[in-house]
């Protein structure tokens, strides 16, 4: 706290030198220019996001544990509203706030001339955060987005069901494949891959460590069809062609609980905000689920765990990205952790961004829902450790990735193979940049 | 005197004025009409005509270019566009007659009822097209839902497996959805229009020997042609626009309902996911002349067999 209140208060001073104390929205535009003539009072920076339960007080918090920043929160109604009141604000060319909500990955933030380029700021503070946070906010090297904590995934495996088959719980990916065809004589499949959702496909690939999207030079390279994300399609393949896997949708949430309640599914990746909901609507199964790591390629140097995020990032026109990373350093500290405190349940937002979050992790294992919370807790906060951050995902996102749901339903559906998909997928993204213009190359 | 009187003449005579005052009611219409169809039409004609180019990375910014009318050649080679618009086609030949022979038959039966009892059944009847669409859509993949909802086990009890979600059943549980939403509004017209058939020639008819089926056939169903011609339009009309329903389908059944499923599912693709606006507008342009174009061709042919 302290730390963070020094950097500001040094940030701050550079600020009013440098920009009279001007803030970015519309309010702050106005006290900036008094600014000019006259000693302004603190900087106001406009904050938009969609945390109903929490994002206000964690702001009025901040607002009075210091004098130099007053953080304006705005509620939005849902990551949608974001991106449109964001659109519309940066089309009209005012209003347009200091910090945003991730609403969609930084590349497309960056590539729409949206996100600003923070290094600057950021690289004081990088201290305050875990390398996936500091990954994930990076496009080409540059910070253009603020430090923010990656869910990392793990496993939570019906224990009962495993038990009851004598089935050893897997710890690579061969071995996951092979107790799914133990398990399933038996009637239970090994996992569920929903038909609209190809993530876990991403989270393999980028486990195993492939790069969809780099830049080279001035230009991205495209590679779909590596062999590290060959060898995420060669884990999923055989669960679909051997049939081993459940297709429910994500869409039919009551048959989807249903279906994880049953014991009939064994095992799935998930994160710890998910937890709340599991154990809200698995109710048969409470109890039964156990927490381990996500499966590891069998070659793996070193355990590492596939988790993405949308970073939060200051948007261009805003002059005071300093004091925008002054409150995000402050959202690391215990102060603002026990200020983000729900008071209807009493949980704290898991500080998924900093180092260490093992202190606050016994607040997102949700009781009588895992055999031994202790442990589940642990394998959160390693998963946390180990999280990859980065995965790439081009100028393009938005234009390929429903390509990707077309392909990867069909590939689900057993009309075609992952590899087929994929290919296709590289196709679409190719013709798709040529049409924006955009260089590229692909490598086969 | 007569100098005077030519002076203070009008500049409107009293026709005039008063045809003039009777269209200024229709200034307010006209006014919404401009600024919410007029406008936007042409904006988007004009947005068409433009294309948005970026270089490098793609992080430089992007610069708007004119393309003419290369954006509507591109769409009319479109092999998905068309084949989305084919398959919506082909679903307009099966759910629209439908849709017009039950709300026909359901007006038909309400006209033969009491009057009180058909006020009851006209309001229950009518509340599907009350839900709106995405709504009606959520409530029916509930219904079909395998596990929970109610309609696969109704099957199972005649030993039918029948799951609405596959890829074989998806166009079923859609148009059974289109149907349910549509069947209410399109007997309401024409159940109005049936109660403006003067009662006289049912009594002559009658008199002349005439069923109730016959009378329904050969004088209620000509009566009512010219409603039928309209909710026809409307419901082609639609459908060709159908939306917020393969929508929603679409995350159950994802390797049948892809991303250009349908024209509008296209263009909204193109607008929002892609980002590629221009192309977006000019499909949207070339979509509505082809519904204008499909409705011209209801219109003259359902005219003319009246004629």
């Amino acid at each position: 706290m302290i730390r963070s209140r020094a950097r500001w208060a040094t940030a701050g001073l550079a600020v009013t030198a440098l920009a009279g104390l001007s803030a970015c929205s519309a309010d702050a535009s106005s006290a900036g220019a008094a600014g000019d003539t006259e000693p302004a009072g603190p900087v106001t920076i406009e904050v938009w996001g969609w945390n109903a339960e929490t994002g206000e007080q964690t702001a009025e918090a901040f607002n009075a544990a210091q004098d130099d920043v007053t953080v304006k929160y705005v509620l939005q109604a849902s990551n949608v509203a974001t991106q449109t009141n964001f659109r519309n604000a940066t089309e009209a060319g005012s209003g347009v706030p200091c910090l945003v909500q991730g609403f969609a990955p930084l590349t497309t933030m960056v590539v729409n001339g949206w996100a600003q380029d923070i290094t600057e700021q950021v690289e004081g503070s990088v201290d305050l955060y875990n390398e996936g946070a500091l990954a994930a906010a990076q496009v080409d090297g540059r910070y253009y987005g603020l430090p923010s904590g990656s869910d990392g995934q793990f496993l939570i495996v019906n224990q009962k069901t495993f038990d009851k088959y004598d089935v050893e719980v897997p710890a690579t990916w061969d071995e996951f494949v092979e107790a799914g065809r133990e398990l399933g004589p038996h009637g239970v499949d090994i996992t569920n891959l929903a038909g609209e959702d190809p993530s876990i496909l991403m989270n393999l690939a980028q486990q195993a460590g492939a790069e969809w999207f780099a830049i080279e030079g001035d230009q991205w390279v495209v590679n779909f069809t590596d062999e590290k994300t060959v060898a995420a399609a060669d884990v999923l393949q055989p669960l679909i062609d051997e049939d081993l896997v459940s297709n429910q949708t994500f869409m039919d949430k009551p048959a989807l609980y249903k279906y994880f309640d049953s014991g009939k599914m064994a095992s799935t990746t998930t994160q710890w905000w998910s937890l709340t909901g599991l154990q809200t609507n698995l109710a048969d199964s409470g109890g039964d689920w156990s927490a381990h790591p996500v499966p590891q390629f069998a070659d793996a140097t070193a355990p590492v765990t596939p988790g993405r995020t949308l970073p939060s990032f200051v948007p261009e026109g805003c002059e005071n990205p300093g004091a925008v990373v002054a409150y995000t350093d402050w959202l690391t500290t215990p102060e603002a952790i026990e200020a983000g405190r729900n008071a209807e349940t009493g949980a704290v937002s898991f500080p998924v961004q900093v180092p260490d979050a093992s202190d606050y992790v016994d607040a997102v294992v949700p009781e009588d829902f895992f055999v031994d919370d202790k442990a589940a807790g642990e394998q959160i906060v390693t998963a946390q450790d180990r999280v990859i951050g980065k995965f790439e995902l081009g100028p393009n996102y938005d234009a390929w990735f429903p390509e990707l749901q077309d392909q990867w339903g069909k590939a689900v559906a057993g009309d075609i193979t992952l590899q087929e998909a994929l290919t296709a997928v590289q196709e679409f993204v190719a013709a798709d940049l040529d049409d924006k213009g955009i260089s590229y190359t692909v490598t086969e | 005197m007569s100098v005077r009187a030519q002076r203070s003449r009008p500049l409107f005579g009293w026709r005039t004025m008063q045809s003039l005052k009777g269209a200024s009611f229709t200034l307010p219409f006209l006014a919404g009409f401009a600024l919410f169809v007029i406008v936007p039409v042409l904006m988007g004609v004009r947005e068409s005509v433009y294309t948005t180019q970026s270089s490098g990375l793609g992080f430089g910014g992007q610069t708007v270019e004119f393309a003419g009318l290369r954006n509507f050649a591109k769409g009319l080679a479109d092999g998905a566009f068309w084949t989305g618009m084919f398959r919506v086609l082909l679903y307009a030949i099966v759910v629209v007659p439908l849709t017009q022979a039950l709300g026909l038959g359901l007006a038909l039966v309400l006209d033969a009822a009491r009057r009180r009892t058909a006020a009851r059944f006209r309001i229950a009847l009518l509340l599907p097209y009350m839900v709106p669409g995405i709504v009606a859509a959520m409530i029916w993949i509930y219904q079909y839902s395998p596990t929970v909802g109610p309609i696969t086990g109704f099957f199972a009890l005649f030993g039918l497996d029948v799951n609405f979600f596959t890829s074989s059943m998806v166009w079923v549980s859609m148009g059974n959805l289109a149907v349910w939403s549509a069947l209410g509004f399109t007997m309401l017209i024409l159940y109005g229009a049936l109660q403006s058939v003067p009662h006289e020639i049912f009594e002559a008819a009658r008199i002349d020997g005439a069923s109730e089926l016959r009378i329904a056939w050969s004088i209620k169903v000509p009566f009512v042609r010219g409603s039928l011609v309209l909710t026809s339009l409307l419901s082609i009309i639609g459908t060709l626009q159908l939306f917020d329903q393969p929508v929603l389908f679409r995350a159950v059944t994802p390797e049948t309902i892809t991303r250009d499923f349908t024209p509008a599912m296209m263009i909204y693709d193109q607008a929002f996911q892609v980002g590629n606006l221009n192309y977006a507008t000019a499909l949207s342009v070339i979509l509505a002349v082809v519904v204008g174009i499909a409705s011209a061709i209801i219109y003259r042919f359902m005219n003319k067999e009246e004629s």
